[in-house]
């Protein structure tokens, strides 16, 4: 049972840019801070705002690890900030956010319109032909272990570490990456959806969607809600070539 | 009414991982039949009669080792050409991506990178290896091919060649089972662990085996002069009286 | 100048938000979301208990329906909630979960046969019905009768928001993300949309709409240590008050939960000691049986909270840096039940806390959770003094709560309330009532008051520090206004929370000058919005005598039905004023179904009115006389209290149960 010990001092190496201020280019600034029991970047990036330089920018929403706001690159690797124990790491820390993506200030990035572009061009919704629901009516039945297999895939945050840890993605843009064919991959799985499987083939058989990751698995490494993504862009990619067969 | 659909990645895709299969079987049972050097030269030649058709036919057809080549070479080609579509295709690609490799610090993102590699190495190497066996198809043997390893020069090259061919076809290997979703079973971090560990062990084992018979090529070559032609004289297959 | 012009104008991509986008979009009208975070990121995404609604599919559920839910409601609310607004929400919400299941949720189901649960930490058996196969099962939650608590495994929220944020993108709804509203645009009584600031960009734009719609959910973050968000500041409130013509309705009624982890607040479960975990002190000492011999650590949330916070106060919690807390135990539990039954636990103690729950005490303290107070509105969502808006969500106080909310009815309100209100707006937008008649010079002036707020922000000289006033405020609100509360201390907090919102006025932003992307000058605004509701808050409890609900006042300890059965009314019509003005809305017995009674727990300190006798005969008196003419209960709550011609057509349908109405 931890009691109140002196900490270490860590050194947090940030990446600061301001996109709107131009002129002074990028750089690395370092703010010290002493370690304490329990300790997580959230709790050091608000100390470094508060007590160090008010102009820090940064994102936190739950700061609870469930709502994908805070994802940057900690030594290097995407991951969620909220969650990351200091005790965890050693005492130099360099933070930096995430690539790719819009940048708004420092750490501070636009993973919303990127992912709404993305759900936009998947069409990440039920596709039903059926016309007006009646809402008094018994709901539909599903089998309770497919409702659980949905779920875990549905799990997705949208924080967009999957995209950063990819290199496919990084080289070509217009690629989809895991978290869009997760996305797919549950929909395809989910009765509710009618669309069919060349539906689907338009949507992710070509080179920007599944036929496009090569594997690199840096996508479910990182991915802070452990979804099964290897095995979920392998499904899809037999799902495909099944449809191209059957065409 | 079913829309058209544009078959080609599709097709593309299956091509790349079936001819990579191809090869990466090839190579292993390739490896391995070369290997016979280690047991006695006698074997290494018993296994090239074999190829040339000799115990079907009672008579050597090299042809058939240029046929075989060239079979191996066109597959190899179209492997190659679909897969180069994966190589960064500008400076500024390759500088995204090796940033990223570097910075994640990933060792899976760092085995395709050994894979992009060690298949441009190839794409050199093995041509030119591919080339003279396909034009000189008799020249195979524990003597012509020891003349070859150390008088033409090509030891370095093999060096070379069996290091990232090997790499290559493993790691292959196992980002195809991962790709497709090859047993993965119900815990993919299980499988997927046990598919590495067998990929490294593979690379080990093979690389060993590979160095060996190389260095004995090596030793054949250098302790023996083949200026003037000599070829390998079993004392147990006699051409010709076999019929 | 930028202007924007749509039909509808929506405050907040929550649940709530959400949901009345795509209800007006339709119903053909044009709908755009400001929020501050994209929609998925909303605080929504954090209940992960569930959603009550009465669907009876579960063993467990078997025999529940809308009146089991609402009694259940009226209850939790200890008589506070509009009992009106509470039938439309039990009788929708199984509505809202059906039209949840079509749009993509993947709501657990049921799975017929067998299995062991663990209830009271006893091991029981579960034996489900065939024909219930395949539907949507529900879960227990505290303050129920039977398991309503519909839910995805840990995820409900989350699944609910993803669905609905989807839904909205179908229905290609506007979405304006990292857009704050800053104050609302108001002509001769009508609320005609909002100045906006670009968080991203600094650009400030005006939206003018027909209907303005703040959902923005609860005002958690006024408090030091809270399971809310940090975005869940209150300002939607805020900018209600700021018109000085609408209302907030019970400021002062915020829920405590127990168990969340120190330092970062975050929750866990009331399984721990469902299932068994002890409460802990300094000494390694079980405390509760001390205060509660009864229920000990299973109180309810409310008693539990003010226990902790008893104990700690007698010098018994645990130092650390961030203040003093207490322990939870559950090693007890031992290692095979924690990884099965409390997962999530173990990964939030894991991830945050790098301890390991099955080794390791946790450092929790009771923690602000939820605020049921919000801004007043009819059950139709309208503000009731200014015309034209509109709220719901956590936002709002349409009143369902009361004082005090149970688990699981809170994201099924949000949805439930976007959905009726949604109609309500579009009703509004369709009637000649709605157009437009503001002069764009008004519009001008609202830009600028906002334009001349920030410059001086930025250039005040020898201003105060937001940091340390808002530091300073959410301390006094935990300390002096937080769980427990008495005179001394309200009247303390209340006098130095004026202080600090006079002091307010003269914040400076430090060093970071940048009119675009610029967290110092953001925390400065909203600091001084912030100040006014945590105001609001302490002022309404120092004045509400009594205790009722999650309101307990040491110096008051009874339930005073007969002087306070009415809604703390908060306003602000006068900028120059330093503290709000508040009135109060009696709550009517006589026309209720439900007259007030004993919530059940502890002693019955109530002091009842005199009306409640009346009510209580008359009302028993129409159920006998109903019930021997063999009247069904839907006829006899008809009689009772009429309530569905309020609700929109579309919803007025009878639901469909399971061996009910099939
Ligand atoms: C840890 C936790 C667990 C919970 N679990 C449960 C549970 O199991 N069951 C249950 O029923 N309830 C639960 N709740 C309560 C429930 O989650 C919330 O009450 C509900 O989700 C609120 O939804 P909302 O749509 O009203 O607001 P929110 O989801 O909070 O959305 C508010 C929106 O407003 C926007 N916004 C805010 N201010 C502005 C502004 N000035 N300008 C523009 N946009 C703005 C934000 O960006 C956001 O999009 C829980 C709450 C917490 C804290
Ligand atoms: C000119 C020579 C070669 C080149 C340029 C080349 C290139 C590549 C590249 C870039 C990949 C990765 C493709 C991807 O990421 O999707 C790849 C995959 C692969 N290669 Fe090669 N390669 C060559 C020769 C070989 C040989 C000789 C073998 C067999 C020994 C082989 C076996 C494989 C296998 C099994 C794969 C995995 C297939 C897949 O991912 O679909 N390759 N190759
Ligand atoms: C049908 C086609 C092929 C034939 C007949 C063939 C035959 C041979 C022979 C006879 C040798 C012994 C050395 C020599 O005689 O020069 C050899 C060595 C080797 N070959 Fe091939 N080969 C073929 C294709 C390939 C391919 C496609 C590759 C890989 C790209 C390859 C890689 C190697 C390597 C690495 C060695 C050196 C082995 C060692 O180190 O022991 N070969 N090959
Ligand atoms: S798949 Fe995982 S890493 Fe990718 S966005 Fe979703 S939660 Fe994040
Ligand atoms: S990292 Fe990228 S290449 Fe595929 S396996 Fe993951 S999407
Ligand atoms: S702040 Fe929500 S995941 Fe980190």
């Amino acid at each position: 049972m931890s009691e109140i010990v002196k900490g270490r001092i860590l050194k947090i190496n940030i990446l600061r840019f301001d996109p709107n201020e131009p002129k002074i280019l990028p750089h690395m600034e370092t703010f010290e801070i002493e370690e304490a029991y329990g300790m997580t970047l959230y709790i050091v990036l608000n100390m470094i705002r508060e007590h160090h330089d008010n102009s820090l920018m940064f994102d936190f929403v739950c700061r609870a690890g469930i709502c994908g706001s805070c994802s940057m690159l900690v030594n290097g690797r995407p991951t969620l900030a909220c969650r990351t124990l200091t005790s965890k790491l050693d005492e130099n820390i360099s933070l930096a956010p995430l690539p790719l993506f819009k940048l708004i200030k420092d750490l501070s990035i636009y993973t919303g319109e990127w992912m709404r572009y993305l759900n936009e061009h998947l069409e990440t919704w039920i596709h039903d032909q059926e016309q007006e629901l009646n809402v008094d009516k018994l709901e539909e039945r599903m089998d309770p272990d497919l409702a659980d297999e949905i779920y875990e895939l549905d799990r997705c945050v949208e924080c967009g570490c999957c995209v950063a840890g990819c290199g496919t993605i990084q080289m070509r843009p217009n690629f989809k990456g895991a978290v869009g064919l997760n996305k797919v991959a549950r929909y395809h799985l989910d009765p509710r959806d009618k669309r069919t499987d060349e539906e689907y083939y338009e949507l992710v058989g070509d080179d920007d969607g599944v036929f496009g990751c090569m594997t690199l698995l840096g996508c479910e490494d990182v991915c802070p809600k452990d979804l099964p993504l290897q095995s979920k862009i392998a499904y899809l990619r037999r799902m495909m070539i099944k449809t191209a067969i059957k065409n | 009414m079913r829309k058209k659909i544009d078959k080609m990645p599709a097709i593309l895709d299956f091509l790349q991982s079936a001819t990579g299969l191809v090869l990466a079987l090839f190579i292993m049972g390739h490896i391995l039949f070369e290997a016979s050097i280690l047991i006695s030269n006698e074997m290494m030649y018993k296994v090239t009669l074999m190829f040339e058709g000799y115990y079907f036919f009672g008579e050597r057809y090299p042809g058939i080792i240029s046929f075989l080549a060239a079979a191996i070479f066109v597959i190899f080609i179209v492997h190659a050409g679909i897969a180069m579509r994966k190589f960064p295709a500008s400076y500024k690609q390759y500088k995204t991506i090796t940033k990223h490799t570097m910075r994640m610090k990933h060792e899976d993102s760092s085995l395709w990178a050994i894979q992009v590699i060690t298949g441009f190495m190839m794409f050199f190497i093995g041509s030119v290896h591919l080339y003279i066996m396909m034009s000189q198809p008799s020249n195979i043997g524990p003597f012509a091919s020891s003349s070859r390893v150390v008088d033409e020069f090509m030891g370095p090259l093999y060096f070379m060649l069996l290091l990232s061919v090997i790499s290559h076809a493993f790691i292959g290997l196992y980002r195809l089972a991962l790709k497709w979703g090859f047993m993965e079973g119900k815990n993919t971090e299980v499988s997927r662990g046990r598919f590495k560990f067998l990929m490294k062990a593979m690379i080990v084992a093979y690389i060993v085996i590979g160095l060996s018979s190389l260095a004995k090529y090596t030793y054949i070559g250098v302790t023996h002069d083949f200026s003037d032609g000599v070829r390998y004289k079993s004392e147990t297959i006699k051409i010709g009286e076999h019929k | 100048m930028k202007i924007i012009y749509t039909d509808v104008l929506i405050i907040g991509g929550g649940l709530a938000g959400l949901r009345v986008a795509t209800g007006v979009k339709q119903r053909g009208h044009a709908a755009v979301i400001l929020t501050l975070v994209p929609p998925k990121r909303s605080h929504s995404a954090a209940a992960q208990g569930g959603m009550q609604a009465s669907l009876a599919n579960s063993k467990m559920g078997e025999g529940d329906n809308e009146d089991v839910h609402f009694s259940d409601t009226i209850k939790g609310s200890d008589w506070g909630a509009d009992q009106k607004v509470a039938r439309m929400f039990v009788h929708t919400a199984p509505k809202a979960i059906r039209e949840l299941a079509a749009w993509g949720v993947p709501w657990s189901r049921v799975k017929k046969g067998s299995r062991t649960a663990i209830i009271n930490a006893q091991k029981v058996t579960i034996t489900e019905k065939d024909e219930a196969h395949g539907l949507i099962t529900a879960r227990d939650f505290g303050g129920t009768k039977k398991w309503r608590t519909c839910y995805t495994s840990d995820g409900t929220g989350h699944s609910m928001l993803y669905a609905m944020d989807n839904k909205a993108h179908q229905d290609k709804v506007e979405i304006h993300e990292r857009l704050e509203a800053m104050s609302l645009i108001t002509d001769e009584g009508r609320c005609y949309g909002a100045v906006a600031r670009n968080l991203m960009t600094g650009e400030l734009v005006a939206y003018i709409s027909k209907a303005t719609t703040i959902a923005t959910g609860g005002y958690g973050r006024i408090y030091s240590v809270s399971t809310n968000a940090i975005i869940c500041q209150g300002t939607g409130q805020a900018l209600a008050l700021e018109t000085g013509i609408a209302t907030l309705g019970n400021m002062e009624a915020i829920q405590f939960h127990p168990t969340a982890i120190v330092p970062v607040g975050i929750l866990t479960t009331e399984g721990c000691r469902g299932d068994g975990g002890l409460l802990l002190d300094k000494d390694g000492y079980r405390f509760m049986p001390d205060y509660e011999p009864d229920k000990k650590e299973l109180a309810s949330r409310d008693v539990v909270s003010r226990r902790m916070t008893e104990h700690i106060r007698k010098g018994k919690g645990v130092k650390s840096r961030y203040g003093d807390h207490l322990w939870l135990d559950i090693t007890i539990l031992g290692r095979a039940h924690i990884e099965k039954n409390l997962r999530e636990v173990k990964e939030i103690c894991e991830n945050f806390l790098g301890i390991d729950p099955a080794v390791d005490w946790i450092p929790v303290r009771p923690t602000q959770h939820y605020s049921m107070g919000g801004i007043r509105t009819k059950y139709t969502g309208e503000s009731q003094t200014l015309k034209g808006l509109y709220s719901c969500g956590e936002a709002a106080c349409w009143d369902l709560h009361g004082f005090n909310r149970l688990g699981g009815n809170s994201v099924s309100e949000t949805v439930v309330s976007g959905m009726l209100v949604a109609e309500y707006i579009s009703d509004f937008c369709d009637s000649y009532d709605s157009s437009i008649h503001i002069h764009s010079s008004k519009i001008e002036i609202a830009l600028k008051k906002e334009k001349d707020k920030l410059e001086t922000l930025l250039t005040n000289k020898h201003g105060e520090d937001a940091y340390v006033l808002r530091r300073r405020m959410e301390e006094i609100m935990m300390d002096k206004v937080g769980i427990f509360r008495n005179g001394k201390d309200l009247q303390e907090a209340v006098d130095e929370l004026e202080e600090l919102y006079k002091r307010s006025k003269n914040i400076e932003v430090f060093r970071s000058k940048s009119r675009a992307a610029n967290p110092a000058l953001v925390n400065a605004y909203r600091t001084q919005k912030m100040l006014k509701i945590a105001l609001t808050v302490a002022l309404g409890a120092l004045l509400r005598t009594e205790s009722r609900g999650a309101h307990s006042r040491e110096d008051f300890p009874e339930r005073d039905d007969e002087n306070w059965l009415n809604r703390t009314i908060t306003s602000w019509p006068n900028e120059g004023q330093t503290m709000p003005s508040v009135s109060y809305e009696k709550i009517e017995i006589d026309t209720m179904e439900l007259p007030p009674g004993f919530r059940g727990y502890g002693k019955d300190l109530t002091k009842h009115h005199p009306d409640t006798k009346v009510r209580q005969e008359k009302v028993d008196a129409i159920t006998e006389k109903l019930q021997a003419e063999g009247a069904n209960r839907f006829e006899i709550q008809h009689a009772l209290m009429p309530y569905l011609k309020k609700l929109p057509k579309k919803y007025r349908g009878t639901n469909e149960r399971l061996g009910e109405n099939v």
